[in-house]
């Protein structure tokens, strides 16, 4: 995404450059914002699908009503989408080719040592969060400390460490997840229920929206967009060596940055164990993982691979769109079918996204 | 290995003595470690479980190492170049799931259905590598995009859950007794003869250097007069068309089913072969003869584990460790470069 302000400033007037005096008209203003402003870009996709599938809806083309508790309800699955994704958001901002492929992994480890303390051991809901957030953050720790100290390609630590965290959490307990009457209990904490105002006045919205994704969302907006923290962050993302002259401690921001995408890890991993009802091995690595979509949508919401560019508020629409998407293309094509037109609109989406930032980048210049 | 590129050069110039710097050995350090780690393995292996040194342990650990060996070429040469291939697990389902299909339905010898399968396998990584040269986007972010596309479109062709009813014809290069000749399987045969070629084609073409120099770096070998895009565009090409016989390779296990988990993590299988050989995901260095090695090695770790009565998963955890371990210490062997060359400045 090309943008010159500051990504930790809210939007104010560019700079007037030659290619803004030529295209001064408001159809090529608009253009000029869908193309170099994701977040524009997203809101009318979200536009378009909602819209599309309500009126699917309403001519009886689909299987079941597309209305807005449906969509509210359908939010259960995006609460990991959007946390993990703003994980990935973090690690990518820090640069140097940051990734984090092993977060599928490390949700699957920490999900296993939660389903031990909270089931096996007995020990309060809270501890068990706490002890699961530290594992989590401890795994990432070790990314971090092959990435920004060592100087691991990301790529590779995380791939390595992707094998072996996905190793431990199977044969943790031997192959077999974890359940037990405490765990499927915890279901009724993160899914749709009734409250005085929700399902009354407000959509159906699951519980899990409102204890694990806002508070991150909010934390991470806070982290990255009001705080020094995030300043230092996109400085080394934006350029290593300057931002070492500035004075940044280069290693430490990033070793951070790799922690944090650990502990929003560890954090997701109760929210699967509670919305399984069982802590599962296999979790975050079954089929294409839980890292794929992850980045996926942390791209799709504008952020550049390259480091230093990104936005909080880019990845949440990214993963609504996501969801929304998906949930519209279950009810048309149900079962099976679905499961592989959901396939072809992600693959179909990132692929016209990366494109798209390319065209931007010609066409307006920048330095994405 | 630095590789100094200067593709207008005439390789026959007198400047003899920087060409003998480079090429003086035939293996470079990382090659030498891995031949001997894996020894040492084996030998180990071979004292601790006697079944392991033999044809019948032997066998298989091949057969499985041909397949990710055999895109190991292809995916070594996308990262020498800087790019990398996240796509390669679906497209060897798509291959092998239209091979399947075709298989059952009409008879047809083993070279048809090579044709064909290198034909769809060249045909995907066409559209990878336009997407990459010509869309310039990072490949990371289109072979993610084309992986989805990629699984979509196997699914499409599975159409059910199962592929059942597979007729032997490709036993030639599976598992069982006619796939293998002196013992040895002839995947593994196809694999090797396609690594030295490979290796020969890096290391003493003009074309074969202008990939390290692109990976190296992009826009110094536009502006020496290399052609970027194209190159680019054929190295995706290149591990498609590989992805097409390796996907024969894992058609060819000897049942008559396939099911839909055919490919999936693949990748990553392949990826991590190629780094644990050597190859540098930035770009500009690495050999096809490493990931060949880092293939055996990885496959060693396997069944070693499995042969020891460890639980298998736990092998995963050892080829992480090996992966960092591999990277480590060409960390460390550039660093120390880096600091000599300071020193005699």
């Amino acid at each position: 995404m090309t943008t010159t302000e500051s990504p930790t400033t809210p939007p104010t007037k560019p700079p007037v450059t030659r290619a803004e005096q030529r295209s001064a008209s408001i159809g090529s203003g608009l253009l000029r914002a869908v193309l170099t402003q994701r977040v524009v870009l997203l809101v009318v996709l979200l536009v378009a699908v909602i819209g599309v599938n309500m009126l699917l809806s309403a001519n009886g083309y689909l299987t079941a009503d597309y209305d807005f508790d449906y969509m509210a309800s359908a939010l259960i699955d995006a609460v990991p989408l959007v946390m993990l994704a703003l994980a990935e958001l973090i690690v990518i901002i820090s640069g140097r080719g940051g990734i984090d492929l092993s977060i599928g992994a490390i949700v699957s480890l920490s999900g296993m040592v939660f389903g031990f303390a909270y089931q096996q051991w007995g020990w309060p809901f809270w501890a068990g969060l706490l002890l699961s957030a530290v594992t989590g953050t401890v795994l990432g720790l070790i990314n971090g400390f092959l990435v920004a100290k060592l100087g691991f390609p990301a790529l590779i630590a995380t791939l390595a460490t992707w094998y072996a965290y996905k190793s431990l959490a199977v044969v943790i307990n031997d192959q077999k997840p974890i359940s037990g009457k405490a765990i499927q209990g915890l279901f009724s904490s993160v899914d749709n229920k009734n409250l005085w105002l929700i399902g009354d006045w407000i959509p159906n919205i699951p519980l899990g929206v409102f204890t694990y994704m806002l508070p991150v969302v909010v934390g991470v907006w806070i982290l990255l967009a009001r705080g020094t923290y995030g300043r230092r962050l996109y400085g080394i993302g934006t350029n290593d060596t300057a931002a070492t002259f500035a004075g940044i401690d280069v290693a430490g921001t990033r070793l951070r940055a790799y922690a944090l995408s650990g502990l929003i890890a560890g954090v997701v991993a109760v929210y699967m164990v509670a919305e399984f009802s069982s802590a599962r091995p296999d979790t975050g690595t079954s089929g294409s993982g839980l890292a794929l979509p992850a980045i996926t949508i942390a791209v799709l919401g504008g952020v550049a691979i390259s480091g230093g560019i990104g936005r909080v508020a880019g990845v949440v629409l990214a993963a609504l769109l996501v969801t929304w998407l998906n949930l519209g293309i279950q009810l048309s094509f149900p079962g099976n079918e679905g499961i592989q037109y959901q396939l072809l609109a992600l693959g179909v989406l990132l692929v016209f996204a990366a494109l798209l930032n390319g065209v931007a980048t010609r066409r307006y210049g920048g330095s994405t | 290995m630095t590789v100094i590129a200067d593709p207008g050069a005439d390789p026959t110039a007198p400047d003899v003595k920087a060409r003998g710097r480079v090429l003086a050995s035939p293996v470079t350090g990382q090659e030498l470690v891995l031949l001997g780690v894996i020894a040492v393995l084996w030998v180990l292996l071979g004292f601790f479980t006697p079944a392991f040194l033999t044809a019948g342990s032997l066998q298989p650990l091949l057969v499985e190492v041909a397949p990710v060996a055999l895109i190991g070429i292809g995916m070594t040469m996308v990262i020498i170049t800087g790019g990398i291939d996240i796509s390669v697990g679906g497209a060897i389902m798509v291959c092998a799931v239209t091979v399947a299909q075709t298989l059952v339905t009409y008879e047809m010898s083993i070279w048809v259905a090579l044709l064909i399968s290198v034909a769809i396998g060249a045909g995907l990584g066409l559209v990878n590598g336009f997407l990459i040269a010509y869309g310039r986007v990072p490949a990371i972010i289109i072979t993610f995009g084309t992986a989805n596309l990629f699984q979509w479109l196997g699914l499409q062709i599975f159409g059910s859950n199962t592929v059942n009813g597979i007729p032997s014809t490709l036993d030639v290069v599976g598992r069982g007794v006619n796939g293998r000749t002196l013992g040895i399987p002839h995947s593994f045969f196809i694999t090797v003869v396609l690594v030295a070629i490979a290796w020969w084609y890096l290391r003493h073409t003009v074309g074969g250097r202008h990939l390290y120099a692109i990976g190296g770096d992009p826009v110094a070998a536009r502006l020496a007069g290399v052609r970027v895009r194209r190159r680019t565009l054929l190295v995706y090409l290149v591990t498609g068309a590989l992805v097409g016989i390796g996907a024969l390779f894992y058609l060819a296990k000897g049942t008559s089913t396939l099911d839909q988990s055919i490919g999936s993590g693949r990748e990553l299988a392949v990826i991590a072969a190629v780094v644990i050989g050597g190859t540098s995901i930035m770009g500009g260095r690495g050999s096809v003869l490493g990931t060949l090695l880092g293939a055996l090695l990885v496959q060693t770790v396997t069944s070693g584990v499995t042969q020891l009565g460890w639980p298998s998963q736990l092998s995963d955890l050892f080829v992480g460790l090996a992966i960092i371990v591999a990277v480590g210490t060409d960390l460390l062997r550039q660093r120390a470069r880096t600091s000599a060359t300071r020193s005699q400045r």
